[in-house]
C-alpha cells in the first residue's frame, strides 16, 4: 500500500473491537481505495482517556474513544446512551451518525480531531455474582458502572458505584470488589464475565448504551491525495463505517449470549412486566436530566432525541 | 526491526555511560517514536504517559508494597523468624544455614524485595553462624541465595512491575510464585546439605532445642503468619468467610499489608514519629524512581511496538521454523548472560517489551513466563561479576571477600539452574495454583 | 554556594511533607475502604479518584528531590573505568542532558493540562478538574529538570558543595 495509517487501540487483543471492528474498518478502507491505503493496529500505547490527545497530536493516525471515560468533555454524546431505545446496535449507530450530522456536531465536542464513525454497543444489562431476579434487589449492590448515563442509572437504582475501566472488570469481579457490572452481553465473552458473573438480569432495551467514536488525525487525512479523500468520505467514513461497527456489536452480543447459554451455571432472568413498568419512571427522570444537559450544550435536545427514536423505528 | 534493534543498542550504550535507565529508555523511545510518527506526536505521547502513569489506579500497589516491606523491617519480625527456624533445624549439620534459608523464605512472604530480605536476614543470621564456627563461604552464600526468594515468594515488587508492564493479573502472578518459591527453599536446603557433606567443617551442628523451646519460638511468629495470611489469603479468596468476607484486589492487599505491618511495628515500639516519617519518605522516594523507570520503559516499548519489532521477531521465528521450545531456551540463555552483569530491575525493564510479545505470540502463558523471568532475575542477583545480593552481604559483613561469597554461592546457583529447567519444562508446577483461583 | 544549597533543601521540605502525607492517607484510605466494603457493604465511592490524586502527589512531589540527589536507578557497571575527574565530568554531562531532555515532556504536559481545561475535563464523582493534577505533574517535572541541570552545573563548577551534601559520595 502507498499509505499505511497507524491505529492506536485498547481493550484486550481478542475483544471484538480489535478482532473484528478494526479489521472491518481496514477492509472498508482498502476496498474503497483499491488497496492504496491500509492501516495497522497497535495496542497499549496509552490508556483509554489518552487516545484523543494521541490522535490530535499525531502520535497515532486513528483511534477509538469511549466518551464516558472523559467526564466533562462529552455531553451531547450522552443522548445515544439513554435507556429505552428499542432496536439493534446497528440501527442505533446509524441513527447516531445521522443525528450527529444534523444536531450534535454543532456542540463541536470532538474539536481537534476528525470523527470518522460513531457507534454504540448493544443494550447494557446487569451481570452479577449474586442472583438478581427483581429490580429492587439492585439497591445496595456494588456495581461497576462507566461514566456517562451508565453512572446515572446505577445511582438512580441505589447501587454503589465502583469505578474501574472495562478491561479491569474481570479482576474486580473475581476479587469480589464489586457484585456486578452493567455492560452489554458481548462482554460475557469479551471480558470473560461467564466466569465471574454467572447471573444476567435483562431489561428490554437495556439500562443504557455506551457511546464510542472512531477518530482520525486531521493532518493525516489532509495529507492523503484528493481522490483518496473523496473515496473515503463517500464509501467509508460516516454512515457506512458506523453501520458496520454497530453490526459488529450486534454480532458479538449474539456470541456473548451463546456463550452464556452454553456455560453451566450461567443464568438469564428477564425483568418482569412490573419491573419494566417500575423502571420507566426512573429512566424518564434520567432522560429528562440528560436532555437538559444536552440543551445546555447548545443543541436542540428534544428534536435530536425525537430524531433518534424515529430513525431507529424506521430501521426496524 | 532494524530501527528497534539500533534503539536497543543505543539504550544499552547510554545505560553503560551511567545515564539513569528511565532517561535512557525515555530518550531513545521518544526519538525512535518521533522517527516513526512525528516529533509532536512522540513528545505528546510521552507527556500523556507522565500524566496518566502518575494517576494509574493499578500502580498504587507499588508504594503500598514498598511501604509494607519497610514497616516489616521496623517491626523486628526477622529475628523471630530466625529464632523459630533455628529451634527446629539448629541441631543438624549445616542446620544454622538451613534455618537461614527457611527464615529467608518466611521473610520473603511478607517482604517484596530480595535486597531487603538479604540485608535484613544478614543482620540476624550472620552473627549466629559465626558464633557456631560456620565457614564464611557457606553462611554468606546461604543468606545471599535465600534472600533472592524475596521477589518470587509473594508479595513481590518485581512481579508487580512485570504484571503492570504486561497487563498480566498481579493476583495470579503472586499465587503462581508460591510453589516455585517453596521449591526454591527445598533446593537451597539440598545445596546446604551437599555443601556440608563435602566439607563437614563448614557447618558444624548447633545445640538441640527441646519441644518446649520450639513451641515458645513458634508462638512468637504470629505476626508474620498474620500478615502473610492477610495479604495472600485475601488475594486468593481464602478469607472470604463470615463475617468479614475479606477479598482483595492486589492494590487492596498491599494497603491492608502496609497498615498491618504499620500497626505491628507500632505495637512493638519499633516506630516513633521520626521513624514513621523516615519510612514514608523512603517509600515515596523509591516510588518516584520506580515510576520514572516505568514511564521510561513504557515510552521505549511504544517505540518497539510501533517499529514493528514483535511482529518481525515472530516472522523470523516462523520463517526459520525455529521450534518454540528453542526460542524459550534461547531467551533463557540471553537472560542468564545479561544477568551476570545487569541489575534485576534494569534487566526486566530492558527485555520484557521485546520478549513478552514474542513468547505470548508463540502461545505460552504470560503468568508462567512471568515466573520464569523472575527466577532468572533471582539468579542474576548471585552470579558474578555483578551480584547485588552478594554485594549486600559484603556490605553488611565487611571482612569477607566477594570472591569467597561467590565461591560459596556456586551450589546454590546449580540448584537454581535445576529449578529453572524444571519450571521451564513443566509449566503445570507454576500454573496449577493460579488456575485453581476464582470461580 | 552553600547558602544556595540550604535554600534548595528548605524548598524541598514542602513537597517531601506532601508526599509523606499523601502516602499515609493512601494507606489508611485503602484500609478503610476494604473494611467498609467487607463489613458494612459500603465502600468509599471516591476512593479510586482520591487514589489517583494521592499517587500523583507521592510520585511527582518526590521526583525533583530524587533527581537533585542523583538517586535515579542506574547501572554502575563501567564505573571502574571512570575515576576522579572523568567520573565527575561524566556525571555532570549526564545530569545536564537528562535535565534538558525532561523539558520536552514537561512542556507538553503543560499544554495537555491547558487543553484538558479548555475541554472542561473533570473526574467522575468529585468533579475535580483534570487540569489540576496534569498541571501539577508538569510543574514538578519542570522542577525535576531544573534540579538535574543545577546538579550538573554544580558537579562541573563547585563539586565540593555537592560532596558536603552527600556524605556517601
Ligand atoms: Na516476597
Ligand atoms: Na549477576
Amino acid at each position: 500500500a502507498e499509505y499505511t495509517l497507524t491505529i492506536s487501540s485498547w481493550a484486550p487483543p481478542t475483544h471484538g473491537i480489535n478482532a473484528k471492528m478494526w479489521p472491518g474498518l481496514i477492509k472498508m478502507i482498502e476496498d474503497a481505495t483499491d488497496g492504496r491505503v491500509t492501516a495497522e493496529v497497535k495496542l497499549g500505547i496509552a490508556p483509554p482517556p489518552a487516545q484523543m490527545d494521541l490522535v490530535q497530536d499525531g502520535a497515532a493516525d486513528m483511534s477509538i474513544i469511549f466518551h464516558g471515560y472523559q467526564a466533562g468533555r462529552f455531553v451531547t454524546t450522552k443522548l445515544i446512551e439513554l435507556p429505552g431505545y428499542e432496536g439493534s446496535a446497528e440501527a442505533a449507530s446509524v441513527a447516531y451518525w445521522r443525528v450527529f450530522e444534523k444536531y450534535l456536531s454543532k456542540a463541536n465536542e470532538h474539536r481537534g480531531v476528525k470523527v470518522i464513525a460513531l457507534h454504540t454497543h448493544g443494550p447494557a444489562q446487569l451481570h452479577t455474582n449474586v442472583k438478581v431476579t427483581a429490580l429492587d434487589q439492585i439497591k445496595g449492590l456494588k456495581l461497576r458502572v462507566p461514566g456517562g448515563v451508565g453512572g446515572d442509572v446505577g445511582a438512580a437504582l441505589g447501587a454503589t458505584g465502583i469505578k474501574v475501566p472495562a478491561p479491569k472488570v474481570y479482576e474486580t469481579l473475581a476479587s469480589k470488589a464489586a457484585d456486578g457490572v452493567v455492560i452489554p452481553m458481548e462482554s460475557r465473552k469479551g471480558f470473560r464475565l461467564v466466569e465471574v458473573a454467572p447471573y444476567v438480569y435483562r431489561m428490554p432495551g437495556g439500562f443504557y448504551r455506551g457511546s464510542f467514536a472512531m477518530i482520525m488525525n486531521e493532518d493525516a487525512f489532509a495529507a492523503l491525495p484528493e481522490d483518496i479523500r473523496k473515496a473515503l468520505a463517500e464509501k467509508v467514513f460516516g454512515e457506512p463505517a458506523s453501520r458496520m461497527l454497530g453490526k459488529v456489536w450486534d454480532e458479538i452480543d449474539a456470541i456473548g449470549l451463546e456463550e452464556t447459554l452454553k456455560t453451566p451455571g450461567n443464568e438469564i432472568v428477564d425483568a418482569s412486566a412490573e419491573d419494566v413498568a417500575a423502571y420507566k419512571p426512573i429512566a424518564d427522570k434520567i432522560i429528562a436530566k440528560v436532555l437538559d444537559e444536552v440543551a445546555a450544550a447548545g443543541v436542540d435536545a428534544k428534536a435530536a432525541y425525537a430524531m433518534i427514536r424515529e430513525e431507529m423505528a424506521k430501521a426496524e | 526491526m532494524t530501527e528497534a534493534l539500533i534503539g536497543f543498542a543505543a539504550v544499552l550504550g547510554l545505560v553503560l555511560l551511567r545515564v539513569p535507565i528511565a532517561f535512557a529508555m525515555g530518550l531513545v523511545g521518544m526519538i525512535g517514536y518521533a522517527m516513526e510518527t512525528s516529533m509532536r506526536g512522540a513528545v505528546s505521547m510521552a507527556g500523556r504517559l507522565l500524566i496518566d502513569t502518575a494517576q494509574d489506579y493499578g500502580l498504587s500497589v507499588v508504594p503500598l508494597f514498598v511501604l509494607m516491606g519497610l514497616f516489616v523491617n521496623k517491626g523486628g519480625l526477622s529475628r523471630e523468624l530466625y529464632a523459630v527456624s533455628h529451634a527446629f533445624l539448629g541441631h543438624r549439620r549445616g542446620g544454622l544455614a538451613m534455618a537461614t534459608i527457611v527464615a529467608c523464605g518466611g521473610f520473603s512472604a511478607i517482604c517484596g524485595s530480595s535486597l531487603a530480605t538479604a540485608a535484613t536476614m544478614s543482620k540476624v543470621a550472620m552473627p549466629q553462624m559465626r558464633r557456631y564456627g560456620y565457614a564464611d563461604s557457606l553462611s554468606t552464600a546461604a543468606i545471599a541465595a535465600g534472600g533472592t526468594l524475596g521477589i518470587l515468594i509473594p508479595p513481590s515488587v518485581i512481579l508487580v512491575i512485570y504484571g503492570l508492564l504486561t497487563e498480566t493479573s498481579i493476583g495470579k502472578l503472586f499465587i503462581a510464585g508460591i510453589v516455585p518459591g517453596l521449591m526454591g527453599v527445598l533446593f537451597y536446603l539440598a545445596a546446604v546439605a551437599w555443601t556440608v557433606r563435602r566439607n563437614p567443617a563448614a557447618g558444624p551442628a548447633g545445640e538441640r532445642t527441646d519441644w518446649r523451646g520450639r513451641l515458645a519460638a513458634l508462638r512468637d511468629v504470629w505476626a508474620v503468619l498474620l500478615l502473610f495470611f492477610l495479604v495472600i489469603g485475601g488475594l486468593y479468596g481464602a478469607l472470604d468467610v463470615w463475617p468479614l468476607h475479606l477479598t482483595f484486589s492486589p492494590t487492596e492487599a498491599a494497603g491492608m499489608g502496609a497498615t498491618g505491618a504499620f500497626l505491628i511495628a507500632l505495637a512493638r515500639g519499633g516506630l516513633d514519629l521520626r521513624g514513621i516519617f523516615q519510612t514514608l519518605r523512603e517509600t515515596a522516594d523509591t516510588t518516584a524512581t520506580l515510576f520514572a523507570v516505568l514511564i521510561g520503559a513504557w515510552i521505549f516499548s511504544n517505540f518497539v511496538n510501533i517499529a514493528g519489532l514483535p511482529e518481525a521477531l515472530r516472522a523470523v521465528v516462523q520463517e526459520n521454523a525455529v521450534a518454540p521450545w528453542m526460542v524459550i531456551a534461547l531467551i533463557l540463555a540471553v537472560y542468564l548472560a545479561l544477568g551476570c552483569v545487569f541489575e534485576s530491575l534494569s534487566m526486566l525493564l530492558l527485555t520484557v517489551p521485546i520478549f513478552f510479545p514474542l513468547v505470548t505470540g508463540l502461545g505460552y502463558d504470560p503468568v508462567w513466563f512471568g515466573i520464569i523471568v523472575v527466577v532468572v532475575t533471582e539468579i542474576s542477583l548471585i552470579t558474578p561479576p555483578v551480584g547485588l545480593n552478594v554485594f549486600i552481604l559484603k556490605g553488611v559483613v565487611g571482612d569477607v571477600s566477594t570472591a569467597t561469597i561467590f565461591r560459596g554461592v556456586t551450589p546454590f546457583w546449580v540448584a537454581d539452574i535445576l529449578r529453572l529447567a524444571l519450571l521451564a519444562l513443566v509449566p503445570a508446577i507454576t500454573l496449577f495454583l493460579p488456575e485453581s483461583m476464582g470461580p | 554556594m552553600s547558602a544556595f544549597l540550604r535554600l534548595a533543601r528548605l524548598a524541598s521540605l514542602a513537597p517531601v511533607a506532601a508526599a509523606c502525607a499523601a502516602l499515609f492517607a493512601l494507606m489508611l484510605m485503602t484500609f478503610a475502604d476494604v473494611l467498609m466494603r467487607s463489613a458494612l457493604d459500603d465502600p468509599i465511592e471516591a476512593a479510586t479518584e482520591l487514589t489517583r490524586v494521592f499517587m500523583a502527589i507521592i510520585v511527582f512531589s518526590s521526583l525533583p528531590v530524587v533527581s537533585a540527589r542523583g538517586d535515579h536507578i542506574s547501572v554502575d557497571l563501567l564505573d571502574p573505568l571512570f575515576r576522579g575527574r572523568a567520573r565527575r565530568v561524566r556525571d555532570a554531562l549526564v545530569a545536564l542532558a537528562c535535565g534538558a531532555m525532561l523539558t520536552w515532556p514537561a512542556g507538553q504536559a503543560w499544554k495537555l493540562a491547558l487543553r484538558a481545561r479548555s475541554y472542561g475535563d473533570v473526574t467522575e464523582y468529585l468533579h475535580i478538574p483534570q487540569y489540576l493534577p496534569a498541571g501539577f505533574v508538569s510543574l514538578m517535572t519542570w522542577a525535576a529538570a531544573a534540579a538535574l541541570i543545577a546538579r550538573g552545573a554544580l558537579l562541573l563548577l563547585a563539586p565540593r558543595a555537592l560532596r558536603e551534601e552527600e556524605p556517601g559520595a
